[in-house]
């Protein structure tokens, strides 16, 4: 009777345990696997040179002058780290801003050479300054609120905003013409809404100096556009995946007011940088004959031509110990991850990440 | 009837009553604010798919297991049902702590406010109450039996 006894806890034990480990792994399954695209993996697109450690893991990338990469920092907003790629000699900056009256929350350095931009969109204000002298000028104020800018010429700022009309999320332009008043444009018929307008449109803004054209990549649909200096589309293109509507349940939280999701949206595309005609794009979706390990050790970066309207090819950004990389970025010679507290640093393969060549002057 | 100078008699009942005073807290806790839980739930990464069935059917499981728990004639297997489902929780909380991207809450009530370390011992504490329910109950039931 007692040995009866155990042998039932043990195997009730086991059982309920058991059945939890399944469901876990069924819904692991479903969230990672998707059968339906393939990719492709070239020898050594990028080939690891360094890791340099810059003791805090609240940098962000402000932007890269030559072969000198900057790193802003979220704790600390008016530094600036300067690392020069080649030497691995760093620098610590410290911003200066005339006239500064403004308490900010969210304060971002993006730099365009040859200027640097300071922005805070909940002020909202925008402060510029010349690379070097890192004294900043008052640029913009209580013009516009945004919640994201980066800088794409001397005088022009790309934003994402929300519409005061119809509070659904919009790109838009800040500029300024020989007037030196600023001026805002928004092009509300870009982002496409698929559910609220606000959380499905949500994603990635990015901007290429060389190509002289800007690109919103979706956080939660197979879909990335590109747009023109003035912001005008040029076209609308798919990734490798298949999910071409958001995976999104929202739902309003009875008598508080508050919108939440009601499931984890299954995100298409995790973080995207753009380099002269390429998009390259983070995935956490794996496709066929594609190894689950590799997500534990890796992040997949697939690299996309718009000008081609082709998807190239796909590399592995490794993982230092089990953190994953949070940010990265590329000029010509170099791509860099943030991880934790340290920089990753690649060296490209100029031949894999060619881009076609240059009929894209004709049209600017 | 029998007079409880042994505490060996008294563990079942002990057992019986702080699982009830449990379950029932925290099956109410969660109807109370039933919207809140459900999302939390559904943003669980493992239970996400079932996340309706799920957030309906664990406060009515725990009421079940209660109104067993108050019939002497079902003790036994109310006892088992409580292990089973705590050895659940607990592997989910494992599986959560350990293999998860992301890790969300969804208890109810005082609960919330533990640790998940806190946690992993409340459970294996009322594991062990279970164990102790169902091994010292078999005895009783025993003796009854041959009664019968």
């Amino acid at each position: 009777m007692k040995t009866r006894e155990i042998i039932i806890l043990f195997s009730v034990g086991i059982f309920s345990s058991l059945t939890v480990i399944v469901l876990f792994l069924l819904s692991e399954h479903t969230v990672h696997r998707n059968n339906a695209f393939t990719r492709r993996y070239p020898h050594h697109p990028i080939t690891k040179k360094y890791d340099l450690s810059v003791r805090f893991n609240s940098y962000y990338v402000s932007g890269f002058d030559g072969d000198h990469l900057y790193l802003g920092n979220k704790t600390a907003p008016l530094h600036l780290l300067e690392i020069n790629l080649k030497t691995k000699d760093t620098n610590h900056i410290q911003l200066t801003l005339e006239n500064n009256n403004f308490t900010f929350r969210s304060l971002k350095v993006k730099l365009k050479p040859p200027y640097f931009f300071i922005m805070d969109g909940t002020v909202p204000c925008i402060y510029r300054g010349r690379i070097g002298d890192w004294k900043a000028h008052l640029w913009m104020e209580n013009y516009a609120y945004f919640s994201n800018a980066i800088p794409i010429d001397s005088n022009k700022v790309y934003i994402s905003t929300t519409d005061s009309e119809s509070l659904m999320t919009t790109l838009g332009l800040i500029q300024k013409q020989e007037s030196d008043t600023a001026s805002i444009f928004l092009n509300s018929d870009l982002l496409e809404k698929q559910f609220d307008g606000v959380f499905d449109v949500d994603g990635l803004m990015v901007s290429s100096s060389k190509s002289n054209s800007q690109g919103y990549v979706y956080y939660y649909r197979n879909e990335f556009m590109l747009m023109d200096s003035d912001l005008n589309l040029i076209k609308r293109q798919r990734s490798i995946d298949t999910i071409k509507i958001a995976q999104l349940q929202i739902v309003n939280i009875e008598n508080s007011n508050v919108t939440k999701f009601n499931a984890p949206p299954t995100i298409v595309n995790k973080l995207a940088i753009m380099y002269e005609d390429l998009i390259l794009i983070k995935s956490d979706r794996l496709g066929k004959y594609e190894d689950e390990i590799m997500l534990n050790e890796a992040s997949i970066v697939d690299v996309y031509n718009w000008q081609k309207e082709s998807y190239e090819f796909s590399f592995y950004f490794y993982d230092i110990g089990k953190e994953k990389m949070r940010e990265f970025s590329m000029n010509d010679t170099f791509m860099i991850g943030l991880i934790d507290d340290k920089v990753s640093v690649y060296e490209i393969n100029k031949e894999q990440f060619k881009t076609t060549p240059r009929n894209s002057d004709e049209i600017n | 009837m029998i007079k409880f100078n042994n505490i060996v008699d008294s563990i079942p009942t002990i057992a019986r009553t702080l699982l009830i005073i449990l379950f029932v807290y925290a099956a109410s806790s969660k109807f109370l604010d039933f919207s809140n839980f459900q999302i939390q739930l559904g943003q669980s990464p493992i239970l996400t798919a079932y996340a309706e069935w799920v957030s309906w059917g664990i406060p009515i499981l725990e009421l079940l297991i209660v109104a067993f728990l108050s019939f002497p004639k079902y003790v036994y297997y109310a006892f088992f049902a409580s292990y089973s489902l705590m050895i659940m929780f607990t592997t989910y909380i494992i599986i959560i702590l350990n293999f998860s991207d992301f890790i969300p809450c969804s208890c109810g009530g005082v609960l919330e406010k533990l640790s998940w370390t806190e946690h992993m011992l409340l459970n294996v504490l009322l594991i062990a109450i279970a164990i102790l329910g169902i091994v010292f109950t078999t005895n009783k039931n025993h003796k009854t039996n041959k009664l019968l």
